[in-house]
């Protein structure tokens, strides 16, 4: 029989679905539900390195501290530190493209945290914009409570 | 499964107590494709014509059906194609009355079902050829056990092949009793 | 085999693990990760500064995170040190130990942290096992992480009363150990007089394989600490020191006709060779404990004869004359082994841990009676992977 060949090759379309949970945790969980309910911004402060991280931790990983009761609240408003323009469409993704993910230190934090940027032309973000959170209406349990960010005041 | 197999867990963690945790609960879906490559592409292009390739191994001797590149046993390319069944002999059943998700879409199948191994006529041994038991079959086979001296015979089956058949698995629907 | 001596000993000088639960609301993966990091520092008396690599390893896709290495550095202490995630399915934690034990022996580092973990309530486990198969054909058939092979070809050879009763006995002298065992995520308290109720009501799997018959799903993390001679001996009283590892894979092919195989099994191969190379002729005689990766009752029954080289029915008369419970001529799994706990990532890591624990002594409630010199702990994985690593109290061969 005539040997395989390259053009004996195609292509089979597949799909890999498979139910998960995910469990957030005791801290995980107070950060989600105060967040939820209170629409306050919590994170853990390590007193041995004196960092505030937003979204909470367990343990501070340069320290290996236990921080998980050292709780802090953070305002839910900062400056951006960084950001990207998100211009593919994809099914995963949050939003319909182009917008803007930036890395937003919250004032007392001192970890970024990444979320949705809007009310700004994605051309015009900028370094040290002062953003501040406005909340979603609806609960999702995620840090999507947090609907998106946007910037305190007109853009220049 | 995970809810029987716990029933007499004895945890103990406070998971219960003073604080709501969040548990949230999805389903990962990824498109897939996957190229054949030319072996496995020859095989499935072959059942499209209710034909069932296998490829030998030119040390061994052995047949590989769905066929591997190469035998992993003697580290040498496989070359050489022969045509099997497509009629052959149950040798094993997998009789299951519990089914993992479809990976296409993360749905459990019916059970109870049967994933069975098929000697098919031109190969011996350890060469079966894996697919799955017409369901109303699942009570009425036997499989051949060789065990030493000790030979039985297993369930003669055939393949009932798909209307519309595309060059995949689901080409062939299932195997059925052939007596 | 191209195998080569160690350029210098290894010792175990620090082992963790968490409690081992159906679920764990309460941590994330880091969280959960870092207990049993804690555990190991603390047993061994060393922080973080002490190590100068982590190892650490899960099995893919069963908690449903890519590259879980980075988001777990937060419990791993990993930040700035170097790192390594392997991931070999159920042989995983067996492959961290002897990643971390060749890391050592090669003189690459000093001391190094291997880290195992599942979280298998947050992924799908028979689901992910699935999508291990060849997508364009096994997938479609296979059934997960569940077969009734074991038990097809042991009622072909010995009839189906006394390899029903064999595969039964079997698991409850598992279940008797796991009673003991204060970290098992299953114990039941099963006694001999429910073994025909049990293989008569258990809810059936597969064939012959039943719900009792299996192995959990767990959640819970294993972490050791291995280091040089020359470290070990500073860090440590008593190390536990591993004499030899082997690894032995091979073809993914899943065949059914398991009836008929006409290859050495992986375990036998794998033991046949590791014996050989360190002149052990008797290894029922020579080891004093063995913690087993028995993913199911009928499996573990079963491979005991090719673990310990034997023939015919010698495995079954072990297990009939409960030869294999402490106290008992080769205890077998006296933590309870897979049955009591199953978090994938960790298991057999799990295995190599327990079987160190027995051989320092301090196991706790299940520690076996009588010196334990020599044990040996196998992991078991992918479509019949094997690892067996071998432990020694005195560094004297
Ligand atoms: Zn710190
Ligand atoms: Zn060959």
């Amino acid at each position: 029989m005539k040997n395989s060949e390259e053009s004996d090759s195609y292509i089979i379309h597949g799909k890999l679905a498979l139910p998960y949970t995910y469990f957030a945790g005791r801290t995980g969980s107070t950060f989600l539900t105060t967040l939820r309910d209170q629409r306050i911004i919590m994170g853990v402060k390590c007193t041995a390195c004196n960092r505030v991280f937003v979204p909470p931790r367990q343990t501070c990983e340069r320290c290996m501290a236990d921080i998980r009761s050292q709780w802090v609240t953070v305002e839910s408003q900062g400056k951006v530190v960084n950001h990207t323009v998100i211009r593919y469409q994809d099914k995963h993704l949050p939003r319909k493209p182009p917008f803007v993910l930036a890395m937003i230190l919250l004032n007392g934090a001192d970890t970024p945290m990444t979320h949705i940027l809007e009310g700004v032309n994605p051309d015009r973000v900028v370094k040290g914009m002062e953003v501040a959170a406005v909340f979603s209406p609806a609960t999702t349990n995620t840090l999507l409570d947090i609907d998106h960010f946007e910037p305190v005041a007109e853009p220049p | 499964m995970e809810k029987e197999m716990n029933v007499t867990d004895n945890d103990n963690f406070d998971t219960m107590a003073d604080q709501e945790l969040i548990v949230l609960r999805k389903t990962i879906s990824v498109d897939q494709k996957f190229a054949t490559g030319p072996v496995m592409g020859k095989f499935l292009t072959a059942l499209k014509d209710k034909r069932i390739l296998a490829i030998q191994c030119p040390e061994c001797g052995r047949l590989q059906s769905p066929p591997r590149e190469m035998c992993a046993i003697c580290r040498v390319r496989n070359r050489e194609w022969v045509e099997i069944g497509p009629r052959g002999e149950m040798r094993m059943m997998e009789y299951c009355y519990y089914s993992s998700p479809d990976p296409l879409t993360g749905e459990s199948r019916e059970t109870p079902y049967g994933a069975i191994g098929i000697l098919l006529d031109g190969c011996q041994k350890e060469e079966v050829f894996w697919h799955l038991l017409r369901p109303e079959h699942l009570e009425m086979v036997e499989m051949g056990i060789v065990m030493g001296d000790r030979v039985t015979r297993g369930t003669r089956l055939r393949p009932v092949w798909a209307q519309e058949r595309s060059g995949s698995i689901d080409d062939i629907k299932y195997f059925e009793i052939d007596e | 085999m191209g195998f080569k001596k160690k350029n210098r000993h290894v010792g175990i000088v620090g082992i963790g693990e968490t409690k081992f639960s159906s679920h764990r609301e309460d941590v994330n993966q880091p969280e959960m990760i870092h207990e049993a990091v804690k555990d190991a520092l603390e047993d061994a008396g060393l922080t973080m500064d002490d190590i100068d690599c982590v190892v650490h390893g899960n099995m893919e896709l069963f908690e449903m995170v890519h590259q879980p290495d980075l988001w777990h550095t937060l419990g791993t202490g990993a930040r700035g040190k170097d790192a390594f995630r392997l991931t070999t399915g159920g042989t995983t934690g067996g492959t961290l130990v002897g990643a971390a034990d060749n890391l050592v022996a090669a003189g690459m580092y000093d001391t190094v942290l291997a880290i195992g973990f599942e979280k298998l309530q947050e992924g799908h486990t028979t689901g992910g096992i699935t999508n291990m198969a060849d997508p364009l054909w096994a997938r479609k058939l296979q059934s997960g992480a569940l077969t009734d092979s074991a038990a097809v070809k042991a009622i072909a050879e010995f009839g189906p009363d006394r390899a029903k009763k064999a595969a039964m006995l079997y698991r409850i002298i598992m279940d008797k150990h796991a009673c003991l065992n204060p970290n098992s995520h299953r114990a039941f308290g099963l006694d001999w007089d429910q073994m025909a109720d049990l293989m008569e009501n258990s809810p059936p799997l597969i064939g012959d394989l039943r719900l009792i018959h299996m192995c959990s799903q767990s959640d819970g993390a294993c972490a050791m600490i291995l280091s040089s001679e020359e470290k070990a001996k500073q860090q440590c009283d008593h190390p536990v020191w591993i004499r030899d590892h082997i690894t032995i894979h091979r073809e993914e092919t899943l065949n059914l006709c398991v009836n008929h195989y006409p290859n050495e099994t992986t375990h036998r191969f794998a033991a046949r060779h590791l014996y050989e190379r360190n002149g052990i002729t008797d290894p029922l005689d020579y080891f004093d404990v063995f913690e087993m990766y028995d993913p199911s009752a009928w499996w573990g029954a079963d491979w005991i004869r090719d673990f310990f080289l034997l023939e015919g029915d010698a495995h079954y008369r072990l297990i009939e004359e409960k030869e294999i419970m402490r106290g008992g001529k080769m205890p077998i799994n006296p933590s309870g082994g897979v049955l009591a706990a199953n978090p994938i990532g960790a298991t057999a890591m799990v295995r190599v841990a327990e079987a160190a624990k027995q051989v320092r002594g301090n196991a706790g409630p299940h520690q076996i009676p009588g010196t334990v010199n020599h044990a040996i702990a196998s992991s078991f994985g992918g479509t019949m992977w094997t690892i067996l690593i071998m432990l020694e109290k005195e560094l004297n061969w």
